[in-house]
């Protein structure tokens, strides 16, 4: 049983890690309708900046997942303006080459700056907690409550502010929106830094109990890109609920079956999903 | 005016000339490379190239080293190949074809596989720095290599961890080649000392870097010791977390993995208590290990592994058996120099105290072991574990 609960903490860990990175994604693609391949770019950015920022230039924790959550913002908006918005009356398949363009550039990027080898973050939080037998690591506790604060803000900046009702009602209907007197250019940015800045808190939180080099991005994104689909392409509660099913097939399968078939595994969940419901779990969620 | 013109052009010319003849007074020796340089193994990888480049920086701030009387400036062409045989094969064409390197090094027993199936028709020398000792012993005629063969590792291994902490272990390594290889010679030698293996789970420590369920299903066999290795990093990010998940038992760590890279990683020695492994470079305290020691610190600002030192004597290596076949280009006739270069070498190079070369073309050196005791990496010698 004690084991089962392990299992599951891993599985809520990893889940809320990819919902956060999908969140992004599918933010992005609500109201540009492009697949982001780029957006494993701005994760691993971010992952890196935390790391230096605390190895580095000694800032504690906190303050440095939030200054990597900027800079990773700044990337973001910066590809929005100066490639994606040049591409915008472009065929959407030159979308695709830019972001995995993109990608590529920052990955060479990292490599040129911190190199091709692994490295390690610090975290405060080493210890773990140990509850009627049931030892609970301080790190993936951290990455599970942060986590779902953000989703819950993020909620409630999309609902309940008028920003974020404009970010919503761009993806529903570009058109509209125009209509409406909303200023596109200012939230598909907006849009493209609140996505930067969630994936660079993923990385940062993930860092400590994972390792960080250039194409760290690149399997995350990779299983992202599963969990939006399998949520729906653009809603909000699918990329949450697709990434906790992803996590959680992932952890039990890699407890239960072997931990080579784990990405298999994930797989086969989102064929299983998708035949039952091709359009996927929650389609109507924000579009 | 015409003087003058026709003094520039004989100017010209004379310069033109000095520049070719001095190309080929100083000719070049390309060396070939193909390692992981990106990924799990990158760092390991690296490690293995920066040796070479060591050696060949060396040799030609010296101004060449001397091949029959000529001076040869050497210089590695480094390709990366992700840790994939496959990538490795496509690598050594492209280093045949277009660099025509006689020797290419890979440090990983997959790549060597690959290469040789092609490397005696194409005629180049694998440089093969892994512990697999199929490497040598399935009668490829143009390979070399390194590092001590693994299979003397498992008994006293085997011995140390089954003494100190029982006789259970659970396998949780790495699944590549020479990890499939080692597991496999590892268990048998396991069992036959009288051990059970309650668990076998290998990972991918090449590209995930998450562990915890595969390490919590082998501790749910409850093993007295874990076996575990690969690149050292992820090897660390493995023994951590089955600390974080309450294992008290001990290590048995695969000679990939260097016992001082691991506890950078997890921040000391204290989660390794309990470790049994290969002997860190840094403890060898022969001479010529000192001197390398330092100077690579000076040139890397960091600590070189086992990997680094062996494949820069290897170097040495391959260019006094250039030396002594007269040919820098005839992999053959280089292969069958090697036993009468290692016999020319002076000590001063001979870092890892490399003894001879045996027939099928694998080094022959002495092993060294290093366990955690007290916090604490304690150098031992064979006979200390055995007994």
């Amino acid at each position: 049983m004690i084991l089962f609960i392990q299992q599951i903490l891993n599985g809520l860990t990893l889940g809320s890690i990819y919902s956060l990175v999908a969140l992004g994604l599918t933010l992005v693609y609500g109201i540009m309708h492009i697949p982001n391949f780029a957006h494993g770019a701005f994760y691993m950015m971010g992952g890196f900046v935390a790391y230096s920022l605390m190895t580095k230039a000694g800032v504690p924790y906190w303050p440095a997942i939030l200054c990597a959550a900027a800079v990773s913002a700044v990337i973001a908006m910066v590809s929005e303006r100066l490639v994606f918005r040049a591409l915008e009356n472009a065929l959407p398949l030159h979308h695709m080459i830019a972001a995995i363009g993109i990608l590529l550039f920052l990955e060479a990027l990292a490599h040129a700056i911190w190199g091709a080898e692994f490295h390690r973050m610090p975290t405060p939080y080493t210890g773990s907690v140990t509850l009627a037998g049931l030892s609970l690591p301080t790190q993936r506790i951290l990455i599970i409550v942060s986590a779902f604060v953000l989703m819950v803000a993020l909620n409630l900046f999309l609902r309940k502010t008028l920003l974020g009702t404009a970010i919503l009602a761009m993806a529903q209907n570009r058109e509209g929106a125009f209509l409406m007197g909303i200023d596109a250019n200012k939230i598909s940015l907006l849009t493209f830094a609140i996505a930067g800045a969630l994936a660079a808190v993923a990385a940062a939180l993930f860092a400590p109990i994972n390792l960080i080099y250039p194409t760290m991005g690149e399997l995350v994104i990779m299983k992202a890109f599963v969990i939006i689909i399998l949520g729906g392409m653009g809603s909000i509660s699918g990329a949450i609920v697709g990434g906790l099913i992803i996590g959680m097939a992932e952890a039990l399968a890699g407890f239960y079956v072997s931990s080579d078939y784990k990405d298999l595994i994930a797989f086969a969940v989102l064929v299983l999903i998708l035949a039952l419901r091709p359009e996927g779990l929650f389609t109507k969620g924000m579009r | 005016m015409s003087t003058k013109k026709y003094l520039k052009t004989t100017l010209i010319a004379a310069l033109c000339t000095a520049a070719i003849a001095n190309t080929a007074w100083a000719q070049t020796v390309k060396l070939g490379y193909s390692g992981p340089l990106s990924g799990g193994g990158a760092l390991y990888g690296k490690n293995a190239l920066s040796g070479i480049e060591m050696a060949i920086d060396e040799i030609n701030a010296s101004g060449g080293y001397s091949i029959c009387g000529k001076k040869y400036n050497f210089q590695v062409i480094a390709l990366d190949d992700k840790y994939a045989p496959s990538e490795t094969g496509i690598n050594a064409r492209r280093l045949v074809q277009e660099h025509k390197t006689p020797i290419i090094f890979t440090p990983h027993a997959g790549g060597t596989f690959a290469m040789q199936v092609f490397n005696e028709k194409e005629g180049f020398l694998i440089a093969s720095y892994t512990s697999v000792p199929d490497v040598s012993e399935r009668g490829n005629t143009l390979t070399v290599r390194i590092p001590p063969n693994f299979k003397n590792y498992i008994e006293p291994f085997s011995k140390y961890a089954m003494k100190r902490f029982g006789t259970k272990v659970a396998v949780a390594n790495a699944n590549h080649t020479y990890a499939k290889m080692w597991t496999e010679a590892f268990t048998e030698g396991w069992k036959k000392l009288g051990g059970t293996v309650v668990a076998e789970n290998p990972m991918d420590y090449n590209r995930d870097t998450d562990f915890y369920s595969g390490v919590s299903r082998v501790l749910a066999a409850k093993p007295d010791v874990l076996f575990i290795g690969g690149p050292s990093e992820p090897t660390a990010l493995v023994a951590q977390q089955a600390r974080e998940q309450g294992f008290k038992g001990g290590f048995i760590v695969m000679d990939q993995a260097k016992l001082d890279e691991m506890a950078k990683i997890v921040g000391g020695l204290q989660p390794l208590e309990g470790s049994v492994g290969v002997m860190p470079l840094v403890f060898n305290d022969a001479p010529a290990a000192k001197a390398f020691i330092r100077a690579y610190e000076e040139k890397y600002g960091k600590t070189p592994t086992t990997e680094a030192s062996l494949n820069r004597y290897a170097t040495y290596v391959f260019a006094e058996a250039m030396n002594q076949s007269c040919s820098v280009d005839d992999a053959r006739k280089i292969r069958e120099a090697i036993p009468k270069a290692v016999a020319a070498l002076p000590p001063e190079l001979n870092t890892d105290g490399v003894e001879g070369v045996e027939e099928n073309g694998a080094f022959l050196l002495e092993l060294r072991f290093a366990v955690v005791e007290n916090g604490q990496i304690v150098v031992k010698r064979r006979g200390d574990l055995l007994n």
